[in-house]
C-alpha cells in the first residue's frame, strides 16, 4: 500500500480510536472517503489483491472501535461491489468460449446449486484487468456515496404513508432520521409527538426542541413514564444505531423498553434506518455491541461515600431482539425484520463476515 | 435401463459400510453408480430410468425425508443440465464426475457447519444435556461421543425436558429435513422441545447441511409423507401387560437415575415396544415461528430465508 494512503488511514485510525469521529453517519462517511482513496491510489490487478487491500484497510479501522457497526457494513459494501464488477468482467470475457456446462449466473457465490456445478465458488485469481474495471469499480463505490448522501430523503419521502393526522407518535433520543421523517409528516399532518428524555444522556430533550423548532407538537415525558402512556400512543418511531442480522437492534438505551411497552400494549413499531446501518453480524449476547460511558452521569462523584459501597453502570446501548420490531422503513422501501436476510444477500457477500487475509 | 443394478440394495450396502454418511448423500451416490451401470440411449429414457430409481429409494425406507431431498437435489441438478447436451455419452460421463464431486462436497457440508461451531477446539466451557432418545438410543451414542471429546454430558429423560430448560442457555438440534417455511422436520420430541424452549425464552437452534432442503410445506404434523394410516393408530395387542417383571416403576429421585435408565434401555426387545414402535411417528415438525436461526453451510440463516435458497435452485 502506498504510503500517502497508509497516512491516511493511520489519521482515520487514531480518530475511531480516540472517539473523536463517532455516530453510524459520520463514521461510514469517513470510511467510504478513504476506501476511495485507497482504492484509485494503489496498484492492484488480480481480484485477490485488491480484496486484500480493502480487507487489511477494514480490519485495522474496526480494530480501532469495534462498537463501530457502519465500519465493517461500508467495507463489505465495498468488498460486494468489487466483486461484482469482477465477476461480470469475467462473465462478458467468457461469453466467446462456451462451455458444455454454462452456468446460469446465480445472485450469490453460495448456493444449493453450487454443490452440484462445477467450480467452486472462492475467489477466483482474474487475471483480467482493464482500465475500465478500475474506473468501473471506483463510480460504483462513488454510487454507494451518494447513497449515503441520500439516505434521509428516501427516508422522509415515505412519511406520509405512515404518520396520519392527530396520531400520537413517541420516540426516544435524537436520531436525525427520525427527526426529518417527523419534520417532513408535519409538512402535510398536524401530529403530537411524544419524546422520552433518555436519561442520562437527555437528547430526548434535544430531539423535543428541534421538533418544537418545526412546528410540530412535542411533549418531553420521564423514561419511566413510557409504559403508563403507551395505552395513548399509535405508533412508535425509533432510530437505532445498528440492525443486526437477525433484526435485532443496537439503538440508545431505553429502547428496548419502549420496544417492550408498545409490545404489551400491541403499538406499532417502526425504525426508521439508513441499509448502511444493517451488519451482517448476529448478537451471541445482550452486550456484544455495547459500550459503557461516564459513570458520573448517573451518580455523581460528588457522593463520595456512596461511591465505595455500590456499582455504577452507564451502558450506552440497548440490545432489542427482533420480535419488538414491526417494519423497517430504509433507504430501499419498508421491509419487516423477518425481510432482512434478503438485503444482507444482496448487499454483502457471505466470504466477508471475517476480513482475514484471502489465500 | 439397466436391470441388473439395484439401486436400493447398492444404497444399503452404502450406509452399512460408512456409518457416518448421512442419507441423501448415499442415495446420491447410489443414483450416481445407476449413471455409471445405465444402458439408456436417449434422454427421456435415461431421465426416466433415474426417475425410477429415486421413486424405488423413497418407497424403500420408512423415514424418507432427507432422502427425498436428496434425490430431488440430484434430479433438479440433472434437468438443469439437460438442456446443453450435445454428446450423450460425453454427457453422461461429465455427469459422473460431476456426481462424484458432489460427494465429496456433501460431505465437506458438515464439516463447514462445524466451522460455525468448533467450540471444544476453542477450548470454551459448556456442558450438554442430551436426551435419551429412548426408542432409538440416539442420545446415549451422542453422549458417548461427547465424552469422549472431554465435553462434561448428562443424558436425560426425553421426558424431563421442561424440568431441565431453566438450567440450560440454548437448544440446538440437528435435521432430517427443512421445510419451505423454514420449518424443521427432525427426529420425534423436537417440536415438544421447541415449544418448551420457547415458552421458556431460550433461542432454539438447529443445524442442517443444505441439501436437506425439502419442497414440502406442511400445514401440521400430519402433513407429513412419513404419515400413514397405522400412525397412531389403536391396536389390540396381545401381550399381557402383568406378566412383566416391575424394573421399570417409578424413577427414584436420588440414589441411582442412571441405573433407572440403563434398565429402561432392555426393553427394546419385547413385542409391546415392536408394535409401539411401529405405530409412533419417527419424525415431527417444527414451525419456523419457534426457530430462531438455522445453521447451515451456507451460513447462518433466519427461517424466512430457507425459501429463498429453494426458489434460487428450482427457478
Amino acid at each position: 500500500m502506498s504510503k500517502g494512503t497508509n497516512d491516511l488511514v493511520d489519521i482515520l485510525v487514531a480518530k475511531l480510536k480516540r472517539r473523536q469521529l463517532v455516530g453510524s453517519s459520520a463514521v461510514a462517511q469517513a470510511t467510504l472517503k478513504l476506501l476511495i482513496v485507497v482504492i484509485s491510489k494503489n496498484n492492484w490487478s488480480k481480484a485477490n489483491d485488491l480484496l486484500n487491500l480493502v480487507r487489511s484497510v477494514g480490519q485495522r479501522l474496526i480494530e480501532a472501535n469495534p462498537t463501530e457497526l457502519a465500519i465493517g457494513n461500508i467495507v463489505r459494501r465495498v468488498l460486494h461491489v468489487i466483486r461484482e464488477e469482477f465477476r461480470d468482467a469475467e462473465a462478458s470475457s467468457k461469453s466467446d468460449d462456451h462451455s458444455e456446462f454454462q452456468t446460469v449466473p446465480l445472485t450469490t457465490s453460495s448456493s444449493m446449486y453450487n454443490l452440484l456445478s462445477e467450480t467452486g465458488s472462492d475467489d477466483k485469481e482474474y487475471t483480467h484487468a482493464s482500465h475500465n474495471l478500475r474506473s468501473d469499480i471506483i463510480q460504483e463505490v462513488r454510487d454507494i456515496r451518494i447513497e449515503l448522501d441520500t439516505i434521509y430523503e428516501n427516508i422522509k419521502n415515505q412519511a406520509t404513508n405512515h404518520i396520519h393526522s392527530n396520531e400520537i407518535i413517541m420516540t426516544i433520543g435524537r436520531s436525525r432520521t427520525v427527526e426529518e421523517f417527523l419534520k417532513m409528516a408535519s409538512s402535510k399532518r398536524k401530529f403530537h409527538v411524544l419524546v422520552a428524555e433518555t436519561a442520562p444522556s437527555y437528547l430526548g430533550q434535544q430531539m423535543a426542541l428541534e421538533l418544537s423548532k418545526a412546528g410540530i407538537e412535542a411533549t418531553v415525558i420521564p423514561d419511566s413514564a413510557v409504559f403508563a402512556v403507551m395505552s395513548r400512543v399509535n405508533k412508535v418511531i425509533l432510530g437505532t444505531h445498528a440492525v443486526l442480522a437477525n433484526g435485532g437492534l443496537v439503538a440508545i438505551s431505553g429502547t428496548h423498553m419502549m420496544a417492550a411497552a408498545a409490545k404489551h400494549h400491541s403499538i406499532p413499531v417502526v425504525v426508521c434506518t439508513g441499509l448502511y446501518k444493517l451488519s451482517p453480524l448476529y448478537p451471541h449476547d445482550e452486550d456484544s455491541f455495547n459500550v459503557v460511558m461516564n459513570p458520573d452521569a448517573v451518580l455523581g462523584f460528588e457522593e463520595g461515600d456512596l461511591m465505595e459501597k455500590v456499582t455504577v453502570t452507564n451502558p450506552y446501548y440497548d440490545y432489542v431482539s427482533p420480535e419488538f420490531v414491526n417494519l423497517f422503513i430504509t433507504n430501499q422501501g419498508g421491509h419487516p425484520p423477518s425481510y432482512l436476510y434478503r438485503l444482507i444477500v444482496e448487499n454483502y457477500d457471505p466470504n466477508d463476515h471475517t476480513f482475514d487475509p484471502l489465500a | 435401463m439397466s436391470k441388473d443394478f439395484d439401486v436400493v440394495s447398492n444404497y444399503k450396502s452404502l450406509l452399512l459400510n460408512s456409518p457416518e454418511l448421512s442419507m441423501p448423500v448415499a442415495a446420491i451416490q447410489s443414483l450416481v453408480e445407476l449413471i455409471k451401470h445405465s444402458n439408456a440411449t436417449t434422454m427421456s429414457e435415461f431421465m426416466l430410468s433415474i426417475n425410477v430409481a429415486s421413486q424405488m429409494l423413497k418407497s424403500s425406507v420408512r423415514n424418507s425425508i432427507s432422502l427425498s431431498a436428496g434425490c430431488d437435489l440430484f434430479l433438479r441438478f440433472v434437468t438443469r443440465n439437460s438442456q446443453d447436451v450435445a454428446e450423450f455419452e460425453a454427457w453422461k460421463a461429465t455427469l459422473i464426475v460431476r456426481g462424484q464431486s458432489f460427494v465429496e462436497k456433501a460431505d465437506a457440508c458438515r464439516y463447514k457447519i462445524a466451522e460455525l461451531g468448533k467450540a471444544a477446539e476453542n477450548h470454551k466451557r459448556f456442558k450438554v444435556f442430551v436426551t435419551e432418545s429412548s426408542q432409538t438410543h440416539g442420545g446415549i451414542r451422542s453422549a458417548k461421543v461427547l465424552r469422549a471429546a472431554g465435553i462434561p454430558t448428562t443424558i436425560i429423560l426425553d421426558a424431563a425436558v421442561g424440568y431441565v430448560i431453566d438450567k440450560v442457555d440454548m437448544v440446538l438440534v440437528g435435521a432430517e429435513g427443512v421445510v419451505e417455511n423454514g420449518g424443521l422436520i427432525n427426529q420425534i420430541g423436537s417440536y415438544q422441545m421447541a415449544i418448551v424452549a420457547k415458552a421458556a425464552n431460550k433461542p432454539f437452534y438447529a443445524v442442517a447441511e443444505s441439501y436437506k432442503f425439502v419442497r414440502l410445506f406442511p400445514l401440521n404434523q400430519y402433513d407429513l409423507p412419513t404419515y400413514n394410516a397405522d400412525t397412531l393408530s389403536f391396536q389390540e395387542l396381545n401381550v399381557d401387560y402383568d406378566s412383566k417383571t416391575n424394573e421399570s416403576g417409578s424413577v427414584s429421585s436420588s440414589a441411582a437415575p442412571s441405573s433407572a435408565l440403563s434398565q429402561t434401555a432392555l426393553h427394546m426387545k419385547t413385542s409391546e415396544d415392536q408394535a409401539s414402535q411401529g405405530s409412533n411417528p419417527l419424525v415431527d415438525y417444527t414451525p419456523p415461528n419457534y426457530i430462531t436461526l438455522l445453521f447451515t453451510d451456507l451460513g447462518v440463516l433466519t427461517p424466512s430465508g430457507v425459501s429463498d435458497e429453494l426458489i434460487k435452485l428450482y427457478l
